[in-house]
């Protein structure tokens, strides 16, 4: 975990520095009346300090440890980017578009685009599962999924 | 002795309602369920359904969740025997003989021996519960904000040194758990911290929608990555009672096992997954032909069953008298009783008998009912194994989305599960364990408000915490469970098993 770490641990350092200075920013009082940034900033310095042991001992790591290291491919990568995506997207359009459009849109494109499963086969599990679980979830448990611009079905 | 059967009486009262039968069911049958897929545990799916029982009462609630998650310690080990996949962690080790067992064409004795370990543990830690509980809130009783900080301290320590991977990292990580719990309002000095004028984060991170994405939306972009390969046996399942010279191999096993389960299960940072690992390592160390084990010995999956039951059954007890969490699960389930309105700590006994001991008695319950449900059904779990990712993985996604959403019905939740699930995909590469973050987001407001109380009350001095003799032990406890490791080479008790 040679490499790995020396980017982890450097990115845990900066993030308890940004920590450190937003406490102190915030006072931290004295001992007799600890403020609101008192934990957070003795908790951001022991943090750093550790991530600091992190990179440094990643430079002892041996080489050939390093190499066993398998990077993942390229087409896995974009799949995982493309979903995550996809979900923000879902998340972004889900109250003005309602429940049910974006589900069967996201549905749709997981099985269609990642999976790359045949169009109708898609199209039939999108169109069921966006039935059933605003069946389950609005219906039967209550929930109160955002309607969107279908919100005037009234269903 | 009278008073507990009295109060046990009563807790059959409120557990025997159809109502809560029905949840109790429900959430046995959900967690069973949860502990068959891969890829979706207790912790995630309590914080799924967590806004399905926001209609219900908090009793029914509890119970029901409390229910996913032994259920789920029965449900793990289904796969781990049939498919050698852990359905959830705390079954890892059952993988090891019980896959070997099915191979053999003993599919049926190891899953009927994980059954009824698991309903002898899991009784045996309920019945524990039921006096140890009490007791333990009448001594919490006596706790200042000192002896809290304290315990808050040793059950995070505990965490990080039995969690997986580097003890550093974890500590890292519960560190960078605390500070995410001081976002939101500072309720002491009125004042918000870290929010950086981003509505989303006003109300501050919530413990449910981080875990379903550290757990639930993190597992899945992994997934995503090494396509999951099932080889599922195709032997049919018989003969799932195991016969007398089974019997008389497991029992030791499993009495030891719900023993060292209930007790690690106590420990506030111990748990289900833990007991696991240290019943095997157990049972390999003692037994009289250690070379039969990782070949199929049924003393490695009878000790471990047992143990994770009894130690999921145990981590109730820090939950509900002393409003600490154990583990990732029991943190938020935390979470679940403060969104109805309770606050777990050693007044829940009295201030809501019908909470504590119907959750109670409803364990006995519903551990009655998992035996009765699961060993019919396995051939039903073994084609829900069936159902390709490709269908299970947008599932699962669209379940986190609605549970996040409909956690406050607002997209801000949502956001935060998703960062959350890219974060917990890199900490996962990165080899970042994601439980002692969560724990100490749910612990971080109540471990600052005793800390900053703990010093008022002193003026300032630190001594304290080290004057009174309950948080001096914890601190103690807590420093040994820091240096030990650096001493004695860093062997952690996870790693043991896998010798």
């Amino acid at each position: 975990m040679g490499k790995s770490d020396r980017v982890s641990g450097s990115f845990w350092f900066l993030f308890c520095l940004f920590i450190i200075y937003q406490s102190y920013k915030l006072g931290l009082g004295n001992v007799y009346q600890p403020g609101p940034g008192f934990l957070f900033f003795w908790t951001g310095i022991v943090v750093a300090i550790m991530a600091l042991v992190v990179v440094a001992q990643s430079f002892r790591v041996k080489p050939q440890e390093e190499a066993a290291e398998a990077p993942a491919g390229k087409r896995t990568v974009t799949k995982v980017i493309l979903v995550l995506v996809a979900l923000f997207i879902y998340a972004a359009l889900m109250e003005y578009l309602g429940f049910f459009i974006v589900t069967l849109l996201l549905f749709f494109f997981l099985l269609k685009v990642i999976e790359k499963k045949k169009w109708w086969f898609a199209a039939a599990v999108s169109i069921l599962v966006t039935f059933f679980s605003y069946l389950i979830f609005e219906t039967a448990l209550q929930s109160q999924l955002p309607k969107g611009i279908l919100g005037f079905l009234r269903f | 002795m009278l008073d507990i059967l009295q109060n046990v009486g009563y807790g059959f009262q409120v557990a025997l309602q159809p109502a809560n039968l029905m949840y109790c069911f429900f959430g046995v049958l959900i967690g069973t369920l949860v502990g068959v897929l891969p890829g979706l545990g207790p912790a995630a799916a309590i914080a799924l359904l967590l806004p399905t029982t926001f209609h219900v009462s908090p009793v029914s609630a509890t119970i029901m969740l409390a229910g996913i998650f032994y259920g789920a310690m029965y449900g793990g080990s289904t796969t781990s025997i049939l498919v050698n996949i852990p359905g959830e962690a705390a079954s890892v080790v059952t993988c090891i003989d019980g896959y070997q067992m099915a191979r053999k064409g003993r599919a049926g004795a190891a899953l009927g021996i994980s059954a009824f370990g698991s309903f002898i543990a899991g009784t045996f830690s309920v019945i524990a519960l039921t006096f140890v509980g009490p007791f333990l809130a009448n001594i919490a009783l006596a706790f200042g904000p000192p002896e809290y900080f304290s315990l808050m301290i040793v059950g995070i320590t505990v965490l990080t040194y039995l969690s997986s991977g580097s003890m550093l990292k974890s500590l890292m990580m519960a560190g960078v758990g605390l500070i995410l719990s001081g976002v939101g309002m500072d309720t002491i000095a009125g004042k918000y911290r870290f929010t950086f004028d981003i509505p989303a984060l006003l109300d501050g991170v919530g413990v449910v929608p981080v875990a379903m994405g550290l757990f639930g939306i993190s597992e899945v972009l992994l997934n995503l990555e090494t396509e999951i390969k099932r080889d599922l046996l195709t032997t049919k399942v018989k003969n799932l009672f195991p016969s007398v010279k089974d019997w008389a191999l497991s029992i030791w096993p499993i009495i030891r096992g719900s023993i060292l389960g209930f007790f690690l299960g106590i420990i506030p940072g111990g748990g289900a997954v833990i007991a696991s690992f240290a019943s095997y390592a157990i049972e390999k160390k003692i037994a009289k032909h250690p070379e039969e084990f990782g070949k199929g010995a049924i003393q490695g999956v009878a000790g471990p069953e047992a143990a994770n039951n009894a130690g999921a059954g145990g981590s109730f007890i820090p939950l509900l008298t002393l409003g600490i969490p154990a583990n990732p699960v029991t943190a938020i389930l935390l979470g679940a009783l403060m969104i109805h309105g309770l606050t777990p700590g050693p007044l829940l006994i009295k201030d809501a008998p019908d909470l504590f001991w119907g959750t109670i008695v409803s364990m006995y319950i519903g551990n009655g009912m998992l035996l009765v449900l699961n060993l019919p059904l396995i051939p039903l779990w073994v084609k829900v194994l069936k159902v390709p990712y490709f269908i299970l993985y947008p599932l699962i996604l669209l379940f986190c989305l609605i549970g996040a959403y409909s956690l406050d019905n607002n997209i801000s939740d949502v956001i935060i599960m998703l960062v959350f699930g890219i974060t917990g995909f890199l900490m996962k590469k990165y080899r970042y364990d994601g439980a002692p973050m969560i724990l100490a987001l749910v612990l971080g407001q109540k471990l600052e408000t005793s800390l900053r109380r703990a010093l008022i009350m002193s003026h300032g001095d630190f001594s304290v915490f080290v004057t009174r003799p309950i948080s001096l032990g914890f601190l103690i406890i807590a420093v040994l469970l820091l240096i030990v490791p650096i001493v004695t080479g860093r062997k952690k008790l996870s790693t043991l098993a896998e010798e």
